[in-house]
Order: C-alpha cells, then structure tokens, then sequence
C-alpha cells in the first residue's frame, strides 16, 4: 500500500511538473468557460424551453464528447511509454512491485489528474446557484458519471501507452480506440434490428451520460465502464508481463 | 546464493544467450567480461527479472526468479546500463521515492537516504533535478538508489562508464568494500576494473561462457603460454642451446647482447631453471623476469575469431 502511494504520488508529481499540464489545463478551461458562456446565453433566450444548464454541460453538446476523446489520450500517453522510452521502466520493474501494482498506480495518478481537471467546473456550479435554485441531485450524478467515463477512457490510453514505446503513436492508439467505443453507441440509431439495438444501445455513452446528467444512475451505467475499465487494466498488467519476453 | 542454470534467451532466430550456467557464492565479486553484444546485459536482466528466460532456471538466495519474482526483486540491487532517472525529480526526492518503492521502512528513510549519499558522493547534488546531472552523477545516483534498500545482491551493469578517473578510482573502491558484504556480478569491459575488484571472472562471448576462473588462473592455466626474458654473459650459442633445451620452453629468440626472449608453457615457472643453469655453466645472470599473459591478451584470444578463420567461413557460405 505505501509503494502504491509512492507509485502515485511520483507519478503526481510528473503531471505537475509538466508544461503539458498546464497547456491541457487552460485549454480545457478556455474551452469549458466558453461553451458555459455559450449555454447560458442560449437559455437565456426567450424564445427556447426552460433546461437544466448543467445538463448540457454534462454531455449535453457535442464539446463533452470532443474534450474527452482529445484530451484523454494526452493525459495518459506519457504514463508507461515514456518510462520505456527512457529506461526507468527496467529500474521500475525491477523493484520489488507488481505489474498489476504499476498500472494500478498509474491509473489512479491519471484519474486524479482527470478530476483535477474537472474541479474548477464546481464554479459553474456556484455562478448558476448563486442566480438560481438548483437541484444538487444531478449535479452529484452528473459528476459520477464524468468519473466513470474518465475511468473507462483513461484505461484505454494506459492500455495503449503499455503497448508503445512512443507517447504520441500512444496517443493516436488511444484515440482511435476510444472513437470506435464511443461511436459504437450512437451506431444505435443506424440499426434496425431489436436484439442489435438493445447491445448498442447498452454502449451509448450518449444516452449514459444523459442520464446521469438527469440525475438517474442506473446500474447498466455504471456496470459498463466500470467493466470495460478493470478488462483494460487487466490487459494493460498482461502486456507489461508480456513485454518482458522480449 | 545466485545460481544460474541452462540459462537460454532467443529473440527470433537468435540466441543471444546460449545455455548459460554458474554459481556466485555468498560474498564473491563476480566479473563478467564481453564484448559488446556478447550477452551481458541480457543475461543480467535475466537475473533481475526484467526479461524472462526462453528456458533455463535463475535462482537467488534460493528462490527462482519465475516463481518468486518480487521476493528476487526485494533482495537485489540493480544497475543498468543506461542509468534513467526521472528528469523532474530532485535527487533526495529521487532517493526517498526508490526507498519507499524498494519497502524501506518509514522510519529509516532520511537515515538512508544520507547514508547511500554520502557513500555514493551524491552529497552536493541532493537538491539538483536529476535531469540536469551529469552522466557521472547519474550513475552514482542510480548506484545509490540500488543501494537504498541494503540488498544481500548487487548486479551492477557497467558501473564506471561515464566516470572521469578520479570517480572511477572512488567507485572501484566502494565496489571493492561492497564486496565484503554483498555478492556482487559486475559487467564490465574494462579490463584493469576486474582484476582490481574482482575475484572471480567469467567471460561471455557470443552468448556462451568461454572462460570461467580467478583472474590468475585465467593468465596460467587456460592460455597456454607466459614470456620469459632472460639476460646472459655467456657465448650466445651455448646459452641458445642451454635454453631450448629447458623443459616447457619453446621459440628461444635471442636480440644480441645476450639477451633471449623465451616462450614458456604458462603452468612452468622456469626461473629457477635458469637459474640453476646459469650456476652450473658459470653464466652471469644479468636479468630474469618471467611475464604472465595479461588478461587482455586472454581476453583478446577468447573473444577475437581468427581473421582466417573468419574468411574460410565465410568463403563456405558464399559456396553454399
């Protein structure tokens, strides 16, 4: 337990003292701020039906979807591609830790780093409370359900960063992964079949985050990612005990 | 307390490591010589569990390195070729980390961390980022990050590449005093390093262990000849003669002035030969020294392929 803490906190301290950090941080607010900006002017308008704002921002427009599918594979490219590119990863794996036991690290590093992202959005929250009632019951959800998708795509980019030794083919795995999982949900609306529609529509991410951002968490939800995240860390362990054969 | 069994490593078509077997006892400084590309690194990483064997067993301190892997893991301390740090990380920052990650208890970090510090003369650069050192810092750094956890097992992979001469002198010392205390597998391609630090060599080359003994043993036993150079004030002929005829010497080479260059088979000392002879015939004896080979020579003729030799081969398969 205190090696997984110094696993996680080294690897802390890596995003922090990394310009890419800071460059994907004010991005990410430059955009949030701006598609906020966009919502409340929208709803603003007499002319449109009264919404929850926060349920546009979560999910809601298409500026979600594109954020998590840039930005996550930037977020996890480094972790284990750069250690091998360097070196660190023989040092790495000849302590007296586990595979399991670094990616595990490494996902949780990525995940803080991910929600650390996230926080400053809270302020969304207090601008619209401080105008407005709101109902905190989908905020809560809507924010378990960014947890959980950045769980499911955080350990698709550490899959992807296990594979390479090279962090920007890393990347581009990763986003070409999470493209074919993202859109296999909204083929859905393609598919005229019952049983193939009911499969897809259990992958629509859409609708999933929709839901929580309505403030519904229901199981299916939160089973899919949360499965689909422990298979990839569990691929992602089996291909660094498998890199050791070469 | 390394036992290293029919150890094979096969990347494609290639051993690289080919039935590799040895026993390091408790407390011996082993070195391991080779050329470039012979089998060094692979075959240490093989020990280390960085790299799984194609077949063939490693055992250290009695456990298997396949079954065991983290209980190896804990009791050994490794140094790569290519020393990596993690360039955003302080030294002492660096040290605490690999302290905490080897399982050093909590308590002892900070007394550690100064130990393996000063014994490593990392002391000025505690506060610097390890990606702004040097390469001989580097090196040290990593050393002392192998250090950290006091493991019984030192696998050192060309420890004082990167080191100006007068840190090399110091790391050769700190080797040399490891020694005492901890089994250690030193790679090396510096010769002069083994025989002062090391009491055991093996050399590799092309993947298969070709030499296997003390330093001293390798110069007599294993390579045939030793040099011996004689200086007489006596009728040249006659000490020709008086020479071949010694038992074990071959190829008597005289350079006037009385002066003979003799070849010697390395397991005779003929000096005391020679001086009898000299007693007998009524010779002055003005020099005698007889020169084992050095291990460079050794070295050279185990792991250089006659360049005939080379050409005949090659010669075959441009036929075939």
């Amino acid at each position: 337990m205190r090696k997984l803490l110094a696993l996680v906190n080294r690897e802390l301290l890596a995003y922090f003292s990394s310009p890419l950090a800071y460059v994907v941080l004010t991005a990410f607010l430059f955009i949030n701020g701006y598609v906020f900006y966009l919502i409340v002017a929208y709803l603003n308008d007499p002319r449109t039906q009264a919404m929850a704002p926060l349920k546009l921002i979560f999910g809601g427009t298409i500026f979600f979807w594109l954020f998590l599918l840039f930005v996550v594979p930037v977020i996890t490219m480094r972790l284990l591609a750069e250690e091998r590119r360097t070196g660190t990863l023989e040092v790495l794996l000849t302590s007296p830790v586990s595979e399991g036991q670094v990616v595990i690290a490494k996902f949780l590093a990525s995940l803080v780093f991910y929600l650390f992202l996230w926080a400053p959005t809270l302020v969304y929250v207090a601008i619209l409370a401080s105008h407005a009632k709101i109902d905190y019951g989908p905020v809560v959800s809507g924010y378990l359900g960014i947890a959980l998708l950045g769980t499911m795509f955080l350990s698709i980019g550490l899959l992807t960063s296990a594979l390479v030794r090279n962090q920007i083919i890393a990347a581009i795995l990763a986003f070409a992964v999470l493209v074919v999982v993202f859109s296999l949900g909204l083929v859905e609306n393609l598919v005229t079949g019952a049983v193939a529609k009911g499969i897809l529509g259990y992958m629509n991410l859409w609708n999933t985050m929709d839901d929580f951002a309505r403030g519904i968490v229901d199981t299916r939800h939160v089973v899919y990612p949360a499965s689909l995240a422990g298979l990839f860390l569990f691929l992602a362990t089996k291909a660094l005990e498998a890199s050791k054969g070469r | 307390m390394i036992e290293v069994e029919g150890l094979t490593k096969r990347f494609v078509d290639k051993d690289v490591v080919d039935d590799v077997s040895f026993f390091v006892p408790e407390g011996e400084v082993l070195g391991f010589l080779g050329p470039n590309g012979a089998g060094k690194t692979t075959t240490m990483r093989m020990i280390t569990g960085f790299l799984t064997a194609t077949s063939g067993r490693v055992r250290v301190a009695g456990l298997e390195v396949e079954r065991n892997p983290l209980a190896v893991r804990a009791r050994i301390g490794y140094l790569p070729e290519n020393v990596a740090l993690y360039p955003e990380m302080r030294v002492d920052e660096y040290l605490r980390y690999r302290a905490a990650v080897e399982g050093v208890p909590r308590a002892e970090i900070r007394e550690r961390v100064d130990s393996v510090s000063e014994r490593c003369m990392v002391g000025d650069v505690r506060r610097q980022l390890a990606g702004t050192l040097s390469k001989g810092y580097r090196q040290r750094v990593g050393l002392a990050g192998a250090l950290i956890h006091r493991p019984p097992v030192l696998i050192l992979d060309e420890p004082t590449v990167g080191l100006d001469p007068r840190q090399i002198v110091k790391i050769r010392e700190l080797i040399t005093e490891l020694g005492r205390d901890h089994t250690v597998i030193l790679s090396t391609h510096i010769l002069p390093e083994v025989e002062q630090v090391c009491r055991r060599v093996l050399i590799i080359d092309d993947g298969k262990i070709v030499a296997d003994g003390t330093p001293d043993q390798l110069r007599s036993g294993l390579t045939g000849t030793a040099e011996l150079k004689v200086q007489l004030e006596a009728p040249e002929a006659e000490a020709r003669a008086g020479l071949e005829a010694l038992p074990a010497a071959s190829n008597v080479r005289s350079d006037g002035n009385g002066r003979f260059h003799v070849t010697v088979e390395s397991s005779a000392d003929l000096r005391r030969e020679v001086f009898n002879l000299a007693v007998r015939k009524g010779w002055v004896l003005l020099e005698l020294a007889q020169t084992m080979p050095s291990l460079e020579d050794i070295f050279l003729r185990l792991t250089t392929r006659d360049a005939a030799e080379q050409e005949a081969q090659n010669e075959e398969v441009a036929h075939a």
